[in-house]
């Protein structure tokens, strides 16, 4: 919400600039087959205007970071090491009290450290502190780490929705960009497609997009249309090219979208099934010119 | 890091026997270490989250939210005033007056592209101590705090470019307020990891726990489009005193400081033209820095 207020008035810039060129779609790809292109059917009657569409790539982003490659890890340890050796000393006198429980932990986390980053031989045991003494120090920093609750495991970064196939979990591959798609049947055979739904007479584009994803994947979701702007647009090719009778346009026009909150529940009338899902695997499941329409807005990580 | 300790598929620390040097190296005559022969830098050593976030979702928003759509390449400007011909008759003996103007706030944004989409290019950090004056040893509590905050110190790893904590002195002489060449404050230009980690640090653990903080303020309405604040793809900002407790960082002794100290802020981006300040509000938006209309 706070930065749709801050964008209403950015919009605000002089006339004139961009006004005065003429409109043409944004990222238009035609679906049509090239034979059509080089022998147009001769146009007797003028073509009955084009069949508007507005459909939302509803996005839950990553909620996982991402895993460093081999090479980034190499990379990342490396500098670590050269960052380690270069550092200014670390004051530890103004971070810790002397001789506190918590520097002796301190102490000990960095040496372990140390050795990661320079080799098991880099920090050698004090030879002036006493075996009792340094047993000692390392039960009272492992019982402080026990108080502390560090022993306890991290959540693991693959969950259960991955483990059990379940695509219309909202967890599942956490360190993707997911999108949902729909499964409807149209002309007789099942497609899967993005929400979408009919522009009503006098209504804005994103305005239609935001009502024709409710009326499809129910109330049960908080979503946020990104911008008034749509991201996409594709045009779907006439069933049949070698009639002289001119047909309708269709035209779908894409809007990104993120669910905030919510899970998506489709009417079990019109929409048979839902999954959300990751580039790669949208590939598989939708019509190959769909595909080639909607490929380049859907983000790769 | 966390990940990177934990995966055992392939260590990656392991760097092999040091290289024997051979070759004489010059050494430093204060602290007598040797002198590399190139210059060694470090960059970033650990996954950023927040550079991630802006890479996998916010560029996308702020590209769509910040999009203006141009078909064909713009029109040429138009030109101020005639050009000056000296072979026409009329202007032949007339002064020629030089071409005036502010053309700041009227320069157009450059067309949106993939390569342009708003994204920050540094956060500016600076603090002025009033009592600095009296003594200039009431600047160490603020470096101090600095440091602990952005985790720079001076010329840290080697860098050149970024000079890390600076003092900033005093240039002009003001009767009773401050006289050239005094340290009177504290400045840090933040890059890369350092500049996501602080924002991480600001909006995941200050901000939500600042007392009274609503947001940002916005300017009014009505206020103008063309000025040089508006144009500039810069929003700044002010953090209290009260705010210093709040960094974990310096939570954790925050009795170790004589004070706390308040910061201006400057986010810096890469947007210009009009409304270019409005483009950098949204992309910080987008990293959860909240904005208020008053």
């Amino acid at each position: 919400m706070l930065s749709r207020n801050v964008l209403t008035s950015s919009r605000r810039r002089p006339h004139g600039a961009v006004q005065t060129f003429l409109r043409s779609l944004a990222t238009e790809v035609s679906s049509e087959p090239s034979s059509s292109a080089l022998a147009p059917p001769i146009r007797t009657k003028r073509a009955p205007r084009a069949h508007i569409t507005a459909a939302v790539i509803l996005n839950r982003g990553p909620v996982v970071t991402r895993t460093p490659s081999l090479f980034e890890r190499a990379y990342y340890a490396y500098q670590a090491r050269i960052r380690r050796a270069l550092h200014n000393p670390f004051p530890l006198d103004f971070y810790f009290k002397q001789g506190s429980l918590l520097e002796t932990q301190f102490s000990l986390e960095e040496k372990k450290r140390e050795r990661r980053a320079f080799g098991p031989k880099f920090a050698e045991e004090d030879q002036f502190v006493s075996k009792e003494k340094a047993a000692a120090d390392k039960a009272a920093a492992d019982q402080l780490a026990l108080q502390e609750g560090e022993s306890e495991d991290l959540m693991p970064r693959v969950h259960e929705a991955d483990a059990s196939r379940d695509y219309k979990s909202l967890d599942r591959k956490g360190k993707r960009n997911i999108y949902l798609l729909l499964q409807t049947t149209e002309g007789g055979k099942d497609i899967w497609r993005f929400p979408q739904g009919g522009v009503e007479k006098g209504e804005l584009l994103h305005q239609a997009a935001q009502r024709d994803l409710h009326a499809e994947c129910g109330e049960n979701m908080d979503t946020w249309i990104v911008s008034r702007n749509p991201i996409g647009v594709y045009k779907e090719a006439p069933l049949d090219t070698a009639s002289p009778e001119p047909k309708a346009e269709k035209i779908t026009f894409f809007f990104k979208g993120h669910i905030i909150a919510g899970q998506a529940k489709p009417n079990p009338k019109a929409i048979s099934d839902f999954a959300w899902l990751t580039k790669q695997e949208i590939e598989t499941r939708v019509e190959k010119l769909y595909w080639e329409g909607i490929k380049d807005i859907l983000s790769d990580y | 890091m966390s990940a990177v300790a934990s995966s055992t598929t392939r260590s990656v620390v392991r760097f092999g026997r040091t290289p024997r040097i051979t070759r004489h190296l010059r050494k430093n005559k204060r602290t007598q270490l040797p002198i590399p022969q190139v210059p060694i830098l470090t960059r970033q050593f650990a996954p950023c989250r927040f550079e991630d976030h802006y890479h996998t979702t916010v560029a996308d928003d702020a590209m769509y939210m910040t999009y203006i759509h141009e078909s064909g390449p713009r029109p040429q400007p138009r030109p101020i005033r005639l050009t000056y011909d000296p072979s026409d008759p009329y202007t032949k003996n007339r002064y020629n007056p030089p071409v005036g103007g502010q053309q700041l706030g009227k320069k157009p944004p450059p067309p949106s592209r993939p390569d342009n989409v708003v994204r920050l290019e540094k956060i500016s950090l600076h603090s002025m101590q009033k009592d600095a004056l009296s003594s200039k040893s009431n600047l160490l509590g603020l470096i101090m705090a600095l440091r602990a905050v952005t985790g720079e110190s001076y010329k840290a790893g080697g860098r050149h470019t970024a000079e890390g904590i600076e003092l900033v002195r005093g240039k002009k002489s003001v009767g009773g307020w401050i006289r050239p060449g005094v340290p009177v404050g504290a400045k840090v230009d933040l890059k890369g990891q350092a500049m996501y980690d602080f924002l991480d640090t600001l909006v995941e653990f200050v901000l939500p726990r600042l007392r009274d903080f609503q947001g940002v303020g916005l300017p009014p309405q009505s206020s103008s489009v063309n000025s040089t604040s508006a144009v500039s793809g810069v929003v700044s900002f002010g953090l209290p005193p009260q705010a210093m407790a709040l960094f974990p960082q310096i939570e954790v002794n925050l009795d170790a400081y004589p004070k706390q100290y308040g910061m201006h802020i400057h986010f810096v981006t890469n947007a210009t033209g009009v409304g270019a300040q409005n483009r950098a509000r949204a992309l910080l938006s987008g990293f959860q820095i909240p904005f208020l209309r008053k």
